[in-house]
């Protein structure tokens, strides 16, 4: 058996993998604690340490994914020359900052359906009455039957 | 608005099924269910001309909402059918909405008829004041 030489260029390129990888999560996920805080407080008005808390939630969410992903496709064959160790470099890159934007769009999907939910509750009817009664009907309480919202 | 009350059609095995999905679902808005047979919905709403023909949903505040908007306002008091009534009375869904709650709503015994015998709540067959004559539709609710 041929013993294994290791590549020259790949140590190299992981660490520079390693330090965009993070940084960019680090990065982006300040980015989105900073802005997603903004649409929490609107949502969850009545109660600010609610907010807070689904937002650094949503926050570690986003950077287990993230690392997790970037961990996973750190490995490569090998790069014996420069030019395939730049490529390999880009490569993982451009796989991390797509997986990334996916992350991004997702975690914006899930602010704005949170925000449309809370929205939802106090809207009036969609359709206008076609008639009035002429006073307001005294309405005795039967609890059998009325339906609570639990 | 504090409450919803549903005026359905008791004499209809659809419409009771209905109104069991109605009190065991989620609601953003109480709602009180009044089959139409019954003497309080009489009382309460005897000067709804369309009580009985169509469903009706009457406010604590005094609107009344009856055929296909009334179905769109059972909808928004359901928490989990809200965003779908918005949509429903929206203008690309609106006018088929309108005709599926108006066929619904028309076709009720015969539907029932399929899904099982009729079951009656209070016993007699429903007899409106209006029954005698042929109501017209209501007019129609306008969309916000």
């Amino acid at each position: 058996m041929e013993p294994v030489v290791p590549s020259p260029y790949l140590v190299p390129v992981y660490i520079a993998y390693a330090v965009v990888s993070v940084g960019l999560t680090i990065g982006l996920a300040r980015v989105l604690f900073r802005s997603g805080a903004v649409f929490l407080e609107d949502v969850f008005k009545e109660t600010p340490k609610m907010a807070g808390a689904v937002n650094q939630l949503l926050v570690v969410g986003f950077y287990l994914l993230n690392l997790g992903y970037a961990a996973l496709i750190m490995k490569s064959d090998g790069a014996s020359t420069a030019v395939q160790a730049a490529e390999v470099l880009a490569w993982k890159l451009g796989a991390l900052l797509i997986s990334l934007g996916v992350m991004h769009f997702f975690n914006m999907y899930l602010f704005f359906r949170i925000r449309r939910r809370s929205q939802l509750a106090v809207l009036p009817p969609p359709v206008a009455p076609q008639m009035r009664l002429p006073m307001p009907v005294a309405m005795p309480v039967h609890a059998a039957q009325i339906a609570h919202a639990p | 608005m504090n409450r919803l009350t549903v005026v359905y059609d008791g004499a209809c095995a659809l419409c009771v099924r209905c109104r069991d999905f109605l009190a065991t679902s989620r609601t953003l808005v109480p709602i009180e269910l009044l089959s139409c047979q019954s003497r309080e919905a009489r009382e309460r709403y005897g000067n709804v001309p369309w009580l009985g023909e169509e469903l009706v949903v009457v406010s604590d505040e005094g609107d009344v909402w009856i055929g296909p908007a009334a179905f769109l306002v059972a909808m928004w008091a359901l928490a989990d059918y809200r965003e779908w009534s918005y949509r429903l009375s929206g203008p690309a869904l609106a006018p088929l909405a309108e005709r599926f709650f108006v066929a619904i709503s028309s076709q009720r015994r015969r539907i029932a008829s399929f899904l099982t015998k009729p079951r009656c709540e209070d016993g007699d067959v429903c007899t409106m004041p209006h029954a005698d004559h042929e109501l017209e539709h209501a007019p129609r609710g306008t969309y916000r």
